[in-house]
């Protein structure tokens, strides 16, 4: 598909991620299958439809902050390309296999394991790796860039939390731990029924008394 | 099955609570009429945030009604209810199931050998109707029993059965977002797996049971590592909830999704503060 998906969605540019959605279901709903069936038009709203999936696909894969990529070296023993081509094909478990019988764990080593790993879904070894490949080889750019879009996920996970109320730096100041007790008795209808009997404004101080 | 995935409360609104106490409610009521008193005890958070999710992607057409029920004698209490909350239902039972065959196998309880016996003829007619999930639950249990017995300590080794297991309730339909919704339940699971074991440190040291984390526990920086990795697992279920084209009760999942999640774990380190842990 060379068309900009978002020209096919009616979006633009710097459309929020909500908006994007908002557009995508819309468009959705106006070409669903089910409004053209036995009309002449069926097969375009088809065409239509699948352009429309590929078009959000595509924008959500761009707005990832996930791998930009994996460079091979030239300097990589046979072994090493190999493991660089499981990775590129998307096959991380023999990847991970195969990197298991290195014996050598240059940064580079840990550098794919830390790819692999986070493909594979073992995403607490992948940072440990990846943060080990930067500290053999602080210099090198794209170990950084690893690491760096690893911990963009987590910054982009913390920034969208919107009290920042947990944790032990003392910033909960909205009463998590009193929340905490009242919806963590186990007795689950209690903490509804209470929450729901008492005035809105007090349900919070009155469930812990349970 | 933990009541790990909360809501924060305090950060809802009135009308957004409601909602969320509706689909619970709904979610309870079904339990009910299709398992009995002993169906509607399996009730759960977890599997409420399941049926706003996938209500959420698949915008499936819900009955709203107002009913009275035991647990709210009083006043009617408003009630959401879809094909979802019947596919949830079935699973929590299906879980439950498990959950109970295991709790008597491992300790002889009474309690699972009673509740997996009433359960059995339920879980047969629902390993029917959905078998891909059924084996995938069944698998996944006996992959953490067998790291159990070999004392598994790496994280992510153990950590991903219960995401496996997790992963195949949240495919609902084997569609274009089949991958997406894997990833969610998977790393959704692993922070559900590492919290329940968070949870259970102290009394498994106490008793000496397996638990994964005990070769961290003995290090100064134990909370902070268990917390990063609780960061990551949220950090990489929700970069693939944000894909997904969810606009209705969607501040509702990110409620539970960025806040409420944290809502045990906080009180874990509060409690221990207090026993000065």
């Amino acid at each position: 598909m060379t068309t900009n998906p978002y020209q096919v969605l009616g979006v633009s540019q710097n459309a929020s991620n909500d908006e994007i959605k908002k557009a995508y279901r819309d468009l959705l709903k106006k070409y669903h299958p089910d409004s053209y069936v036995n009309n002449p038009l069926a097969g375009l709203a088809e065409e239509k439809f699948k352009e429309i999936q590929e078009a959000y696909d595509r924008i959500m894969k761009e707005r990832e902050s996930g791998y930009s990529g994996v460079g091979g070296s030239e300097f990589d023993s046979d072994e090493m390309k190999m493991v660089y081509n499981y990775i590129n094909s998307g096959n991380n478990v023999e990847a991970l296999k195969l990197l298991e019988r290195i014996p050598l764990r240059s940064a580079r080593w840990y550098y794919y394991s830390a790819i692999a790993n986070a493909g594979a879904g073992n995403n607490v070894r992948a940072f440990d790796h990846a943060r080990q490949a930067v500290n053999m080889e602080p210099t090198n750019t794209e170990y950084t860039n690893l690491l760096n879009q690893l911990e963009g996920q987590e910054r982009r996970y913390q920034n969208n939390r919107y009290g920042g109320g947990y944790g032990n730096n003392g910033a909960g100041g909205f009463g998590a731990a009193g929340n905490g007790r009242g919806l963590g008795t186990g007795n689950l209808c209690c903490d509804l029924w209470c929450a729901d009997s008492c005035c809105e404004c007090m349900g919070g101080d009155l469930i812990p008394c349970l | 099955m933990f009541g790990y995935v909360n809501i924060n409360k305090p950060e809802l609104k009135v009308k957004e609570f409601y909602q969320y106490k509706a689909y619970y409610c709904g979610l309870c009521r079904t339990l009910r009429k299709n398992y009995g008193p002993i169906g509607q005890l399996t009730l759960s958070y977890d599997m409420t945030f399941l049926i706003i999710l996938l209500t959420s992607l698949y915008e499936c057409s819900t009955e709203r009604k107002k009913s009275r029920c035991v647990v709210h004698p009083v006043r009617k209490q408003m009630i959401l209810q879809n094909e979802i909350t019947k596919y949830v239902a079935d699973m929590n039972i299906a879980l439950t199931y498990h959950h109970l065959r295991d709790d008597w196998q491992d300790e002889k309880s009474l309690a699972g050998l009673t509740g997996s016996g009433v359960l059995r003829s339920e879980y047969k007619k629902i390993c029917k109707k959905y078998p891909r999930q059924c084996l995938g639950i069944s698998e996944a249990l006996d992959k953490l029993t067998e790291c159990e017995t070999n004392s598994e300590t790496e994280i992510d080794y153990v950590s991903r059965c219960f995401g496996e297991l997790m992963s195949e309730l949240f495919i609902y339909r084997q569609d274009v977002w089949e991958d997406k919704l894997r990833k969610i339940g998977f790393y959704l699971g692993k922070f559900i797996y590492l919290l329940d074991a968070y949870d259970d440190i102290c009394k498994d040291m106490k008793k000496g049971c397996y638990n994964p984390l005990i070769p961290m526990f003995s290090k100064e920086s134990f909370d902070e590592n268990c917390r990063d990795m609780l960061i990551r697992m949220m950090a990489d279920c929700t970069g693939e909830f944000e894909k997904l084209p969810c606009l209705y009760d969607v501040t509702i999942l990110r409620n539970i999704l960025y806040e409420g999640v944290w809502t045990k774990f906080n009180k874990i380190q509060e409690d221990r503060k207090k026993e000065g842990k």
